[in-house]
């Protein structure tokens, strides 16, 4: 049966009184054992950083992939990808990446990251570029140990030499995450995308990214992130004021048939964003896991 | 102020005892083998630990044996502080989560971000070793080409502007950097700043520590040479009016009488092979790196040549990967150097010792308790600033 993975958003700002690493460690518990498959931490320039949410998540979980958002701009590639290696170790290979890439011009420069235009595509791409080729470059060596054999000298990043020796080498790179529906996202995810997330309205332009990535000989996997209201029967959703602000309102048998209707298009991976995020969580695992499968 | 004692933690692995140069905690030599630990094997299949479940029992030892936190270091073949610390954050009450890392790798605003989502999960338990690279081929490893005093510049504007950030409505056009309109959102801004823990011994590292440490931190050195260095450290900073205060960096092999801890080196040192001992990691531009190999003695006389001064020994690097100099002696002797080093203005140690975890409570135990009491030792929980 066509199926597809569900998972959720974490929280990175406060939602009424709950905040911080107590409410996040509350909502990602609630996704794993709710047996949903992953979850996202967005990149959120009003809430707590990524990278170190990501971490903790890991930590307080066996099963859940751990999407974390960053912009290509953070830090270099090279450090990127160390950071990362270690999370793979000590979470058995759960870490995914997201790149935002397109990011709001104003936030962009209170980060520190005045690039500009298609010049973004090409700094992204040069950052998965050297991430995965330091990932795979490496010999053995000690820990200072530096014969990596992998060189790239690009616009924006220089490696000379590098790549990670074993243990670091021997975890899978993270899965990449992209997002976007402009021809340079899109151009961008054919040639270095793992699985590509779009929102419903753009969700068109994947059949145009599956033709670019198969063009390259590659296989992109799509995704899509909506925002929901969920519940067990339509009286309870007449008169829910938040059904007009969400991507999608229905029951969990509704939201179940339209899952499938995803997946029926080739749709791999739906990102669900439901507040308040600790009930919704553990809502989606009792009720959309077993309508979707069927029980 | 009181006296802080860290205990440092191994990123890259750790060896059973210095006997032998042979690791078996991590997964940093080959695939698991029935010995080798986190992760270690089960009926022939990885158990599913990693060096993170390791590291957090040294993290709670070191908490249990009286240390206020550890040292992680960072280099190319070794697992990453930021990891480690945003991975254990929520496994300890007070062990404080130095960790070590090179400006020019990371953004300042994503280093200020990263920071105050760690301080929340800690409550504020994290501190800065900021290091500046050693240079030659593992700073192009890690790619990055600028040079030995450019690199300290750029630490120096990193600093400006990390410090800036994290005051908020922060904006800058310098050589390295440029924000605008950079801030920490309402959730993480006013927390501490961690505390800066600078290293490095040239000129350009002492000009910039002047400026931003509030500890100077040092490898352990022969102690006139390293009260000559605080000297100039004191001196320096004193122009602009600043105070630092002063760390040092250094292993510690204490056993219960002296000959006990000779007796440790000394099978260390028969296990060495001829090459092992002539091999002196080097080729890049470190001061500080060809200062230590300058105090120190030529291994193939043997290993009570490099005891340099009572119980002072620079051959702790032919035993284990990392610096030069450390302590060897009884507990007694240990802890009477420790209150020399103290003596000479010394307000902070990181202290290290192979197998960190078995040696953390043989020191927290043994070596600590017989530290003179005219000055006050932080007590983990009880006494914070
Ligand atoms: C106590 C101490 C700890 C250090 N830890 C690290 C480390 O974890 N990673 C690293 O690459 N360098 C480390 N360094 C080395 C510094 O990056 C730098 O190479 C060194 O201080 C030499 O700088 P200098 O040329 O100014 O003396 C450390 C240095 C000291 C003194």
């Amino acid at each position: 049966m066509t199926t597809v993975d569900i998972h959720v958003v974490l929280p990175t700002r406060p939602e009424g009184v709950r905040h911080g690493f107590g409410h996040l460690r509350e909502v990602v518990r609630a996704a794993e054992l709710g047996t949903l498959t992953g979850a996202v931490v967005p990149f959120d320039a009003d809430g707590l950083e990524s990278w170190s949410v990501a971490a903790a998540a890991l930590r307080d979980t066996r099963w859940l992939t751990l999407a974390a958002e960053f912009h290509p701009g953070v830090s270099t590639p090279v450090y990127a990808a160390k950071v990362s290696a270690s999370l793979q170790r000590f979470s058995g290979a759960r870490l995914a990446w997201r790149l935002a890439v397109d990011l709001d011009p104003a936030v962009a420069r209170a980060h520190g990251d005045f690039t500009v235009g298609s010049d973004r595509y090409l700094r992204a791409a040069e950052f998965l570029q050297i991430a995965r080729g330091v990932w795979r470059g490496g010999q053995a060596a000690g820990p200072g140990g530096v014969k990596g054999g992998f060189t790239f000298e690009g616009r924006f990043f220089d490696v000379l030499d590098g790549g990670f020796a074993p243990p670091l080498s021997l975890m899978p790179f993270p899965q990449v995450q992209l997002t976007g529906a402009s021809p340079g996202a899109l151009e961008l995810s054919a040639h270095h995308g793992d699985l590509h997330v779009f929102t419903p309205p753009t969700l068109a332009a994947a059949a145009e990214l599956t033709e670019r990535a198969a063009a390259l000989g590659r296989t992109v996997a799509i995704g899509v992130q909506l925002s929901v209201l969920l519940r067990e029967d339509a009286a309870e959703l007449t008169g829910a004021p938040e059904r007009d602000e969400v991507d999608f309102a229905g029951t969990y048998a509704e939201a179940a048939e339209l899952l499938r209707a995803y997946a029926a298009q080739g749709v791999s991976t739906v990102v669900l964003d439901a507040r308040p995020r600790i009930e919704e969580t553990y809502r989606i695992g009792e009720h959309l896991q077993p309508a979707l499968q069927g029980a | 102020m009181s006296i802080d004692i860290y205990w440092r933690v191994g990123t890259h692995g750790d060896q059973p005892s210095l006997r032998r140069r042979t690791q078996s905690r991590g997964g940093f030599v080959d695939t698991p083998v029935p010995g080798r630990l986190a992760p270690g094997l089960r009926d022939g299949v990885p158990d599913g630990y990693s060096y993170a479940d390791h590291v957090a029992d040294v993290v709670r030892a070191s908490e249990t044996a009286g240390f206020v936190g550890g040292l992680l270091p960072s280099f190319p073949g070794t697992d990453d502080p930021w990891a480690l610390a945003a991975t254990l954050a929520q496994e300890s009450r007070t062990y404080r989560f130095m960790v070590a890392y090179q400006p020019g790798f990371l953004h300042p605003v994503q280093a200020a971000r990263l920071t105050a989502s760690l301080q929340a999960a800690t409550g504020g338990r994290i501190v800065y070793n900021v290091i500046s690279g050693g240079g030659g081929p593992a700073q192009l490893w890690w790619g990055d080409k600028v040079d030995h005093d450019d690199r300290y510049a750029r630490t120096s504007e990193f600093l400006d502007v990390l410090k800036g950030v994290w005051a908020g409505d922060f904006s800058y056009e310098g050589r390295f950097y440029r924000v605008e309109g950079a801030g920490l959102p309402k959730e993480l801004a006013g927390q501490p700043f961690p505390e800066i823990y600078f290293s490095g011994s040239s000129p350009a590292a002492i000009e910039a520590a002047g400026r931003h440490a509030d500890y100077y931190l040092s490898w352990l050195e022969p102690f006139d040479a390293l009260a000559a260095k605080f000297a100039q450290v004191r001196a320096d900073a004193a122009t602009i009016g600043r105070t630092p205060r002063f760390a040092v960096r250094l292993d510690v092999l204490a056993r219960p009488t002296e000959d006990e801890a000779w007796d440790e080196i000394r099978r260390g040192f028969a296990n060495l092979s001829p090459a092992a001992l002539r091999a002196f990691e080097g080729g890049g531009d470190s001061v500080g790196a060809a200062r230590s190999r300058g105090f120190t003695g030529d291994p193939s006389a043997g290993f009570r040549g490099l005891e340099v001064a009572p119980n002072v020994w620079g051959g702790f690097h032919l035993l284990r990967g990392g610096p030069v100099f450390g302590l060897v002696g009884s507990y007694q002797q240990v802890a009477q150097r420790l209150d020399e080093l103290i003596g000479l203005g010394v307000d902070a140690f990181i202290l290290a010792g192979v197998p960190h975890l078995e040696e953390a409570h043989r020191i927290g135990e043994n070596v600590l308790p017989l530290l003179a009491r005219d000055h006050d030792i932080t007590i983990p929980g009880k006494d914070e600033q």
